[in-house]
């Protein structure tokens, strides 16, 4: 446990020093293994000009087993449902102990940019990407605007 | 019987039979109470060398030898029978219906893949490691294995996961470089393994990750712990990092055999509950619509190695799937209708009579109709409620309709009930055996005989259950079964094993009653040797007939 717990307190750590850009990840006060994460949208994909919160449990097992991610944002995604819950392989049978938080979380942002509607999760959300692609980036745009925050960028052509 | 058979192809194998040929085996039938001590002296010897033999047509698949029953139970079937082939003149040859098998118990099943393995660590010539991981990879096919390696051993390796020159795997220590990526532990005293992919990890770490998988199930197939690594973990390295783990190893090793038995087509469990025999079985798959491959567990269970399903012989596995499809469809609503509805002779529809008259006036087509005689109502003029017109041409026309299209529905019903009530009979027979058991306590007390002197009652009671089962499945086949000459000459045998069953289990049921003791006894006796016959007949002719495809098949 004790050396779990190392390995929890030197990821947080590391998270902190070093840290994702465009992601934030902290634990809550009062619990080590529970954080609270904000990860901003892709600048090349439908997401990108919002800003969405997840929540990032690390089970007693951990880093046997994966952690447990959901986004608590309402997302317009075929490996999202409305639930929050991602579909994403290393989160399920491709885990391995040598993954961490920070990994997760980057191949989360991965999978905003390169939605993969042939392994859906929301069935409704992959059949629209599959028929109507140009429609279905129009509804995940238009629900970023609804229902993330906005991201405030540095960069020039984001301010204009 | 046997020689009409002898040109069948599984007679090739005539070692089978070679059962005692001790006299006696009629000892039951004629005796009287003066010799009966120094019969049954001379049965128990019967009895122990008989058990030798049965313990070998065992081994080799030989299906009646495991008729269900505890091996020194059945003296009297193998004594009379093989006597009776001697005095025919005929070989004692494999029965028609049985199958090659072997049940292994799990030392077996190790054994075997040791001697495998043994066998292919010098043809390719890498580490015993490494050939065992490449056997399991290959799911035991030892000749793709062996063509693949010789055209290209590093491509082989690597689609195994595996590479050419493996590290040698064995703890480390010592390395002030090391981290562990999964408690980010570091330092020279840590002890760390590594694969041949050199990804290396902290023997703990290691020794948890493995532990999970092998907890999940897992054995030959736990790979390296880093990201997308497809290395996997060889035995040797696995047994090094769980040497403390006890439980653990214990649980590899299982899985390791219990993957052995479910990788390969010819291996299967037995199906019983908490029956830890395997039975290897080299009937292929294509072969079993004419082959019933059923196998005797040493636990007793007997079962179709291609669908698990019990004992189904004389139904072929398609035919079962079917007709258990067809039960679960078909059968409470078919005996619905039939008791409660009848059709309307015009336009078919189902009606259930709920009420009132027996003038009847179709929903569907408006038709009128009589519901005692089916046939059109402006006949009856005005006879209500009284029909009489049974004979009259109309109505009988109108009657006849109306069955040709509720033939299907009959023929059905008329095979599923007798397919059910063996069923029945058969768990009765469990029922049976427990009076039988107290029939039996009653002669020993009554009638001062030995215990292995009644043994012939609870034979008598293994004998009624199993033919009961063929009997029962023998409906299915004959349900399916189109009609010609072909399917008389089956059913004639059906019925004869049938009728002899049945006055057998009358015989059984009722044991004490007008005859004296040996008189029963020679009856019974008598009665299951017959039914036995009846039963082998039943089998080799359809087993037989399966072959020679002498059936058409409506499904």
């Amino acid at each position: 446990m004790s050396m779990v717990s190392k390995r929890i307190l030197k990821e947080v750590d590391r998270l902190r020093q070093d840290p994702v850009p465009g992601i934030v990840a902290e634990p809550i006060e009062d619990n080590i293994r529970y954080f609270s994460v904000r990860m901003n949208g892709p600048n090349d994909s439908p997401y990108a000009d919002g800003c969405f919160t997840l929540e990032l449990y690390l089970p007693d097992e951990y880093p046997m087993l994966p952690p447990k991610v959901r986004f608590l944002t309402k997302m317009y995604h075929p490996n999202i449902d409305k639930l929050g819950r991602i579909c994403l392989d290393i989160l399920k049978d491709k885990w391995s102990p040598a993954l961490q938080i920070r990994t997760v979380l980057l191949s989360i942002q991965a999978l905003l940019s390169a939605p993969n509607p042939d392994d859906p999760l929301a069935n409704d959300v992959a059949e629209q990407w599959k028929t109507d692609e140009k429609k279905a980036i129009e509804t995940a745009v238009k629900w970023t605007a609804l229902y993330a925050e906005r991201v405030v960028r540095n960069d020039v052509a984001k301010r204009e | 019987m046997d020689e009409d058979y002898d040109d069948y192809e599984y007679s090739e194998d005539e070692s089978v039979v070679s059962i005692s040929s001790s006299a006696n085996s009629h000892q039951g039938h004629a005796r009287t109470r003066a010799t009966a001590a120094a019969a049954a002296a001379a049965s128990q010897a019967t009895s122990a060398s008989q058990s030798q033999a049965v313990a070998q047509t065992q081994s080799q698949g030989q299906y009646s030898a495991d008729f269900g029953y505890d091996e020194d139970e059945d003296e009297d079937f193998f004594g009379d029978d093989n006597d009776f082939d001697r005095a025919m003149g005929a070989r004692p040859t494999k029965k028609a219906w049985a199958v090659d098998f072997k049940v292994y118990d799990p030392d077996g099943l190790r054994v075997t893949q040791k001697d495998t393995i043994d066998r292919m660590v010098p043809v390719l010539a890498v580490s015993r490691d490494t050939t065992t991981l490449l056997l399991r990879c290959y799911l035991w096919r030892e000749e793709p294995l062996v063509e693949d390696f010789i055209a290209d051993p590093e491509r082989t390796l690597a689609k195994s996961g595996l590479s050419v020159h493996p590290a040698a795997s064995r703890i480390e220590s010592g390395n002030d470089e090391f981290t562990c990526e999964i408690c980010y532990t570091s330092g020279a005293e840590e002890e760390y393994l590594s694969l041949s992919c050199s990804h290396s990890f902290c023997t703990d770490c290691y020794a948890t990750y493995a532990s999970g998988k092998i907890r999940e199930g897992e054995s030959w197939r736990i790979r390296c712990p880093a990201p997308k690594c497809k290395t996997l973990l060889g035995e040797e390295s696995a047994r090094l990092l769980l040497a403390k783990h006890k439980n653990v190893l214990e649980r590899y090793e299982d899985n390791l055999t219990r993957s052995f038995v479910n990788d390969l087509d010819s291996f299967t469990w037995c199906p019983a509950p908490n029956c830890q025999y395997a039975i290897e079985c080299l009937v292929p798959r294509s072969a079993m619509t004419t082959v019933i491959p059923t196998v005797n567990c040493k636990c007793g269970k007997a079962f179709c190695f291609g669908c698990k399903v019990d004992d189904h012989m004389p139904a072929p596995c398609y035919l079962v799937e079917k007709w258990q499809q067809k039960c679960k469809d078909d059968s409470e609503t078919a005996n619905w209708l039939k008791a409660n509805t009848k059709e309307c002779t015009k336009c078919k529809s189902t009606i259930e009579k709920n009420g009132g008259c027996n003038h009847m006036t179709c929903r569907e087509c408006q038709y009128h109709f009589c519901w005692v005689c089916m046939g059109p109502w402006d006949e009856h003029g005005q006879q209500f409620y009284a029909c009489n017109r049974f004979n009259e041409d109309s109505s009988k026309n109108a009657r006849d309709s109306v069955s040709k299209s509720r033939a299907m529905l009959e023929r059905y019903l008329h095979y599923y009930t007798r397919y059910n009530n063996h069923e029945q009979s058969v768990k009765l027979a469990r029922q049976l055996l427990a009076t039988t058991e107290k029939n039996m306590e009653q002669m020993q007390r009554e009638m001062t005989l030995s215990w292995i002197e009644v043994q012939f009652l609870s034979d008598a009671v293994d004998v009624l259950s199993v033919c009961r089962t063929t009997l029962k499945w023998s409906y299915v086949l004959a349900f399916y079964m189109s009609a010609d000459n072909q399917k008389i000459i089956f059913e004639n045998n059906q019925s004869d094993l049938e009728m002899a069953t049945e006055q057998l289990n009358e015989l059984v049921e009722n044991p004490i009653g007008q005859w004296s003791i040996e008189e029963i006894k020679r009856k019974i006796i008598d009665k299951s040797t017959y039914v036995k016959s009846r039963w082998e007949t039943l089998l080799s002719d359809t087993s037989l007939g399966l072959q020679e495809g002498r059936w058409q098949f409506e499904c």
